[in-house]
């Protein structure tokens, strides 16, 4: 019994230890004061507005979420057919091929991010968008087809079969058959390729300026300088983005994994 | 046979290229660089990492931070994971505590490093309140320490220790617990000689990700140093983007790479293992 009341103890702690920080980022972005405080001292929006009437940080906003989102759109065109080929077709170097594309989720950022401005050098590829682009499409690829794969199972394709045998082309049966039977994989896992485009610092600073700039690494700068309330501010909206994009999955595929079938 | 082939080559064509052109090919460049000096092949980069004490201390602070986040990660999530998959019967709660789990994992390193930033600070809430209850006189230094750094890169990490050993638990199967108490074992035994085993695969390969994620960390060690401390990745960034040595640099970033291939290998090797 003394045992239970510590794990516990023990486990509520490091639930709170968990959320100290993001609840000290978004209490911070309230307070009155000119420099950052918490608990905060008054409550205003005030450092929002600063925020947004501030060109730099709209234009950062507007990079990030258009990187974003042409990088989960490029992604899943790559990840799609990938995912495809690999639950049900047999050729060689399939292994490969699959271990190629999933490596980026444990290689460190960093290293890739120096290799692509090292390569991007000699090209011209290096601070500009497409840039950004190809690099983000590369450490997110691998977490849609992680998502996708597990779904493309065996028993699905005497149906794609069957519609096959009624006449349909390999597109029509892409989109009518299987993609309905996937949908929440890809789903998930395109919104999981959103956010780690959107939050990525490692890749993202080799390749970025004063002009092109994304949310997380224009914070990284600012932080290392200067710290006033609208980096809270910026820092407390990037959570609750998070939040509802939780939401979002939990009501689309559900987060119930840790519960115990006993 | 030809159609199917032709399906495949494409499926596979557009994605091959891509990670050929923007993920082999520069990793090749960054390796062939690390083996070059003044266009000549040679050793030097990493002999030069090898013979300079300079390095082996950020290597030993890399490892050494890599190691304790490692095991802190175990001993808290461990306890954590047992809590959410065992001992809570609220679904509603156990709803909540996994989305604030995964929430850190949704918002940038960036944004929680800052958040323990002010956490740490001389005056920040943490000195604050030790200060108020009298445990200590004059405020603790974390920022541009070793505990600093430990402290965000142990935040950081847990979800992902949470996870794997939650999934590893929610996994094992309770009738062989059920046999172990009915044969007359105890709770705690039954824990250390059944349930405990049987979620090591799950302890093991969380443990391996989480120590290849700390010894590549950069922002987190960037942010709470405060230039005070040195890890590998942040020696990698200045070779790149300041002293613009792409040779050495490039030796480090392989020697970084060899050695979260070889964790990953590792971890791929005790998780085939423990299916058996």
């Amino acid at each position: 019994m003394a045992i239970r009341v510590l794990v516990r103890l023990v486990s509520l702690l490091t639930m709170a230890f968990l959320v100290l920080p993001l609840v000290v980022i978004i209490g911070a972005s309230l307070t009155t004061s000119k420099f950052l405080a918490f608990p905060p001292e008054g409550l205003t929006l005030r450092w929002y507005e600063v925020v947004i009437s501030d060109p730099t940080y709209v234009a950062s906003f507007v990079t990030s979420t258009l990187l974003a989102a042409a990088a989960t759109l490029v992604a899943l065109l790559l990840a799609l057919p990938a995912a495809i080929a690999i639950a049900r077709f047999d050729f060689p170097g399939k292994a490969t091929f699959s271990g190629i594309l999933l490596s980026p989720l444990v290689l460190p950022h960093l290293v890739l991010g120096a290799a692509l401005l090292q390569f991007g050098a000699p090209l011209g590829l290096t601070r500009n968008f497409t840039a950004l682009l190809v690099g983000h499409v590369v450490i997110i690829t691998p977490f849609i087809l992680r998502t996708v794969l597990p779904l493309l199972t065996q028993d699905q394709r005497s149906l794609e079969e069957a519609s096959r045998d009624l006449g349909a082309g390999p597109f029509e049966t892409f989109f009518l058959v299987t993609l309905p039977q996937i949908r929440s994989g890809v789903v998930s896992g395109a919104i999981f390729a959103f956010i780690t485009s959107f939050i990525n610092v490692e890749l993202s600073i080799f390749n970025t300026t004063g002009e092109l700039n994304t949310i997380p690494v224009q914070l990284f700068n600012y932080v290392q300088y200067s710290i006033d309330p609208s980096i809270a501010a910026v820092s407390a909206a990037t959570i609750l983005a998070a939040v509802a994009a939780i939401i979002v999955i939990d009501l689309t595929i559900g987060l119930d994994f840790l519960s115990d079938n006993d | 046979m030809s159609t199917s082939r032709i399906a495949v080559l494409g499926l596979v064509a557009l994605p091959a290229a891509f990670f050929a052109a923007f993920f082999l090919v520069p990793l090749a460049t960054v390796l062939i660089a690390s083996i070059m000096k003044d266009g000549s092949l040679t050793a030097a980069n990493y002999t030069r990492i090898l013979f300079d004490t300079y390095h082996w201390e950020v290597l030993a602070t890399t490892f050494r931070l890599g190691l304790l986040t490692t095991v802190i990660c175990i001993l808290l999530g461990y306890p954590l994971a047992w809590y959410l998959v065992r001992m809570v019967r609220w679904k509603a709660w156990r709803r909540i505590c996994v989305i604030l789990l995964i929430l850190p994992l949704f918002t940038s390193n960036i944004v929680r490093s800052f958040g323990w930033m002010v956490l740490l600070g001389r005056n920040g809430l943490v000195n604050e309140s030790m200060e108020g209850l009298g445990l200590i006189e004059r405020p603790i230094r974390f920022l541009g320490t070793e505990t600093g750094i430990l402290i965000g890169l142990v935040y950081i990490l847990l979800p992902f220790v949470v996870l794997t050993i939650g999934n590893a638990l929610a996994r094992v199967d309770r009738s062989v617990e059920h046999a172990s108490a009915d044969l007359g074992a105890s709770p705690a035994s039954t824990f250390w000689h059944v349930t405990f085993p049987l979620s090591i695969p799950g302890v093991v390969s969380g443990a391996i990700m989480v120590f290849a994620l700390a010894v590549s960390a950069y922002v987190t060690p960037a942010l709470l140093s405060g230039g005070r401390v040195t890890v590998l990745a942040m020696l990698i960034f200045q070779q790149y983007s300041s002293v613009f040595d792409f040779n050495y640099g490039g030796a480090l970033a392989i020697t970084l790479l060899a050695f979260t291939l070889a964790m990953i290998a590792a971890a791929s090797l005790v998780s085939r293992l423990g299916a058996r």
